[in-house]
């Protein structure tokens, strides 16, 4: 049969491009009776297909056995491709490399050192920890190798053959020192790479290399290695400070003295991450004066986050955010340029600006910094694109939301410098002027991840430190405010708590929180967003929270009341309902003291209607579910949640109360409405700190251990007999005495009494429950013995307690019951292994003999 | 470590893959898709290296991962690498390999790497081994490339005949 080729394939694949998935189909039947066959050549051009077929996606893994009969080839060609077959799709579970196994140690011990190669390569990638144990020593013996080429490759596979059987790394470790002076440079850097390697999980083994790596610093030219050595010496500065005194002096020279940027760039990233420009000694920098090493590090630094390269902007912001983190002084009056790189087309690099920035926050930048950063969410495609209302200004010398989405670029720049202060971002002033948007594509900050990366920075840096850059309270709440509007990510949980958190804990900024909260509540579009678990619901659930606990700081409303019951309410899940419902029970008493004030004829008749207007939305509420069941007539449909449905009637009680209180129109305003909002205003709720309840001091005399009341009587004595005495198990509660034992035992059924844990296997009393196959019924059959040996079993086995299990202690026992003699014991394969430091009851022995015999 | 290495065109089909961790197949197919949708959409005046990908996080204690790629005519090549190798190394490996690529072919283009997949396999083998580097000098490189080429073509003859 006319065999296909490789080449064929490809381009067979290429030439039937509209029907792939056939041609492959057909390709795959073909090659599985080529590796059928004997033929060795054709065996390995189907496993070559084969591989190219795994790189679009195909499995391969039927093949296996064949991939191993090719590695098994003489000709290095056809060996090549099976393990490279292998080395792509063998797993760690894949049984036929146990048969690989002396068929790599042959190639190992070949004198074709390509084959060596080869066997090396794919070992160390499919090594399993039996074929690393196995193989282990024979990848050493190759460390001896002549020719450099192999040994390189060695060190690797011995690596990963460590990761395997790390019995092998104390093995590994000399023979790792003594390449470091191995005459050939590749040899010498794969040892440096693999200590690195091990160095990050466990530097202080590596720590006597030091000497021998920072010759080889000082030496070396290749710049590869030399990356290696001083990122390993990063990890090895924290734990050995010493260290970081002797690096400075060549770390500072390479910095100086280095072309290559790769390697400017690690060593300065080394001397800030490692600490060596804590070391206060000067350096000479290149032009013979002596200055500070941090700050030659902070001048190289510009170098490259000043770059017209994005890459070496890129890793000049990674380690600048690195050096803020340690000297921040060193990184502050670079914020103009960070700032700018804020604004690069490049998400990673905006990122990275992002971090460095929202360190380098102070009271004075933050303004500039979160102004920046919002107008990047606002100007961007994910809110253009979206309908939003506007909302009525607050007033024109008070901050405002107002926000018009539809407008086009020039207008919103217009509005956010318009003069009479009805700014675009609630921002003291103007939005700064950003770049005239170009095209309406989706920009970088469009992306979710960056999006939600820059409400939480703007979110942190105006609360770090407890508020601590913050100048200006009312100027955040707007600004928590625009985010809800403007953040297009689901950062609703966040937003709430840090609103619920700056009202409640700063006094002067509640009143005009409330304001807001009450805009907010009477966005409609907002209001239609709000469907349970979204971020805009969550969001209002704080809002009526603030405005039902402070309304009383407002002039009363009525409106309020109703704004708290909206009609969206029911989309919302329980606890936000009753949240709601909560609220506009505060505002609905808080108005009527309030307008109790200034009581009238016509203020009565507005109270009445306020109050029947309530109590229909109440009424409705309450039987909106009820409807809905009789309309769909499915009884499935869950009734109110508990905590809205208790809300609603208490709130329908206060209304009834009302309502008779004021049936007859009075003179002065009935009793009951002055005092309703006590309620709620009784005690002001202060927060409480998280660590208030552990500074409570615990009570004299208070003592947790002794246990409250006797023990509980052994029920279970009543319906099952008690198992009998335990002593016949020496080794087990061999300190204890019988009625301790006994006493412990009654403790131990109490079912909620935690044991100390000394005998973890006894304390569980299920321990002690008979099994269902112990009914009594079966035991009274076996008399004693056959109760103590299935207490035992049961009590030692009761986590392989299967039906095979069960079914097997039943065979046993009656292997030891005098009766059936023939019964076979079945020993082999039962994970039930006998006790073996219980005594052997001896009718067991004198039956199996004759059985067996 | 290196994590994996990625060879595909801009449309996405695949020239070579090769990961250094044990990952299934399907797996392996939807890293490629992912990355292939991260990489494809950025201008080339950005910088090169991104931060991880969802598909590979889970399976290294060390999440940090980075996705360093150069894009050459039509092709990406990706390598994905974990915080210990430094990413202007990676980026000088990576033109490292595709020189090779192009002494071993003379002026590679994307239908060598199409023909002679395996090839480049075996000459990635001389860079990388199980994730570790083990040669950036050039001349070694192709020098073992071709000591492995003088060893297969007496054997392929000897088995067409």
């Amino acid at each position: 049969m006319f065999e296909k080729s490789l080449t064929d394939l490809i381009q067979g694949l290429r030439a039937n491009k509209r029907n792939e998935a056939d041609y492959i189909q057909k390709s795959l039947e073909e090659i599985q009776s080529e590796v059928q066959q004997s033929d060795m050549y054709c065996k390995s051009t189907a496993i070559d297909k084969l591989n190219y077929l795994h790189m679009l996606g195909y499995d391969t893994n039927w093949a296996n056995f064949n991939a191993v009969e090719v590695m098994a080839s003489p000709r290095f060609g056809e060996k090549r491709k099976g393990y490279l077959a292998a080395a792509q799709s063998f797993h760690q579970e894949t049984d036929v490399l146990m048969l690989a196994t002396n068929l790599i140690r042959k190639d190992l011990a070949s004198s074709n050192a390509m084959e060596v190669s080869v066997a090396l390569d794919g070992l160390a990638q499919v090594a399993t920890p039996e074929l690393a144990t196995d193989l282990f020593d024979d990848v050493a013996a190759v460390l001896g190798h002549s020719r450099p080429f192999i040994r390189k490759k060695a060190l690797v596979c011995l690596y990963r053959l460590v990761l395997k059987h790390p019995e092998g790394l104390h093995a590994l470790a000399p023979q790792l020192r003594e390449r470091l002076d191995d005459p050939d440079p590749s040899v010498v850097s794969s040892a440096v790479s693999v200590i690195c390697e091990l160095a990050r999980t466990n530097p202080h083994n590596y720590l006597p290399l030091a000497p021998r790596l920072y010759q080889l610093m000082n030496s070396s030219t290749n710049n590869w290695m030399l990356i290696k050595i001083v990122k390993l010496f990063a990890s090895l500065t924290p734990i050995e400070p010493r260290l970081a005194k002797k690096l400075h002096g060549p770390l500072s020279q390479l910095i100086c003295s280095t072309s290559a940027m790769s390697l400017l760039y690690e060593c300065i990233h080394t001397a800030v991450v490692g600490d060596i420009i804590g070391v206060p000694l000067p350096v000479t920098d290149s032009v013979g004066r002596e200055i500070d090493f941090a700050e030659l590090c902070a001048r190289k630094l510009v170098l490259f986050y000043e770059s017209a390269d994005h890459n070496l902007r890129y890793v000049g912001l990674v380690t600048l955010a690195q050096l803020q983190a340690r000297r921040p002084e060193l990184v502050v009056n670079q914020y103009e340029t960070v700032l700018k790189c804020l604004d690069d087309p490049d998400l990673s690099i905006r990122m990275r600006a992002l971090s460095v920035i929202s360190g380098m926050a102070t009271r004075r930048t933050l303004d500039r910094t979160v102004k920046r950063l919002m107008s990047q969410l606002i100007l961007s495609n994910t809110i253009r694109l979206q309908p939003v209302a506007s909302l009525p200004s607050v007033g024109t010398t008070e901050y405002s939301c107002k926000y018009n989405g539809d407008a086009a670029d020039s207008d919103l720049i217009a509005l956010a410098t318009d003069a009479t202060g009805a700014s675009l971002v609630s921002a003291r002033g103007s939005i700064v002027q950003s770049r005239q948007l170009t095209a309406a594509g989706p920009g970088p900050a469009d992306s979710p991840e960056y999006r939600l990366l820059v409400v939480e920075a703007i979110v942190d840096m105006c609360t770090r430190q407890s508020y601590a850059n913050l100048s200006n309270f009312e100027w955040y709440v707007a600004v928590l405010v625009d985010l809800v509007y403007s953040a297009g990510v689901d950062v609703g949980q966040l937003l709430s708590e840090k609103l619920l958190d700056v009202t409640v804990r700063v006094r002067q900024v509640r009143e005009f929180s409330v304001r807001l909260m009450r805009q907010m509540l009477s966005d409609s579009q907002l209001a239609s967003r709000a469907i349970s678990g979204s971020s805009a619901a969550k969001v209002l659930c704080t809002a009526a929270y603030i405005l039902g606990e402070y309304c009383s700081l407002l002039p009363a409303n009525s409106e309020d009341i109703a704004l708290l019951l909206p009609k969206c309410l029911d989309k919302l899940d329980g606890e936000q309902q009753a949240t709601f419902i909560q609220a506009a029970i505060k505002a609905y008493t808080n108005w009527l003291r309030d307008v109790a004030g200034y009581w009238s004829t016509e203020i009565w008749e507005l109270v009445r209607a306020v109050t029947a207007s309530t109590m229909s939305q109440l009424s409705d509420l309450l039987l909106a579910k009820t409807d809905d069941n009789a309309l769909s007539g499915n009884s499935a449909v869950a009734e109110l949640p508990l905590q809205v449905s208790s809300r609603l009637r208490h709130f329908v009680e206060i209304t009834k109360a009302v309502s008779v209180a004021t049936s007859n129109p009075s003179e002065s305003a009935p009793q009951l409405c002055l005092e309703l909002h006590e309620l709620f205003t009784a005690y002001e709720l202060n927060p409480v700190s998280v660590a208030a309840q552990g500074k409570v001091p615990q009570p004299d005399g208070l003592d947790l251990d002794s246990p409250i009341g006797g023990p509980i009587p052994d029920t279970e004595h009543i319906m099952f007999p008690p198992p009998p005495p335990v002593s016949s198990e020496p080794r087990q509660r061999a300190s204890q005495s019988g009625s301790g034992r006994k006493q412990r035992r009654g403790q131990k059924n109490e079912p909620f009494y935690l044991d100390g844990g000394d005998d973890v296997r006894h304390s569980h009393s299920l321990a002690e429950l008979p099994d269902v196959d112990d009914i009594p019924v079966v035991q009274l059959d076996l008399g004693g013995q056959g109760s103590e040996n299935a207490t035992k079993t049961r009590s030692k086995k009761k986590k392989t307690r299967t039906k095979d299990g069960a079914a097997k202690r039943e065979r046993r026992r009656r292997v030891q019951t005098p009766s059936p003699p023939l019964a076979p014991v079945d020993i082999a394969g039962d994970e039930d292994m006998p006790d073996v430091s219980a005594p052997l009851p001896q009718p067991q022995s004198q039956q199996t003999s004759p059985a067996q015999q | 470590m290196i994590k994996s290495v990625l060879i595909f065109n801009q449309l996405g089909k695949p020239r070579l893959i090769k990961f250094y961790e044990q990952i299934g197949t399907t797996q392996q197919q939807e890293i490629l898709r992912e990355i292939h949708a991260l990489v494809a959409k950025r201008p080339d005046t950005q910088c090169n290296f991104l931060e991880g990908c969802q598909s590979m996080g889970s399976s290294s204690s060390d999440s940090s991962h980075r996705i360093i790629y150069r894009h050459y005519a039509t092709l990406y090549f990706v390598f994905v690498v974990d915080s210990s190798e430094s990413e202007l190394g990676i980026l000088d490996l990576i033109q490292v390999f595709v020189e090779a690529l192009d002494r071993v072919f003379e002026n590679v283009c994307e239908l060598d790497l199409i023909f002679h997949f395996d090839e480049i396999h075996y000459i990635l083998m001389e860079v990388v081994e199980a994730g570790m580097v083990i040669e950036t000098n050039l001349t070694e490189i192709s020098r073992a490339v071709n000591e492995a080429k003088q060893q297969i073509k007496p054997a392929s003859e000897h088995s067409r005949l």
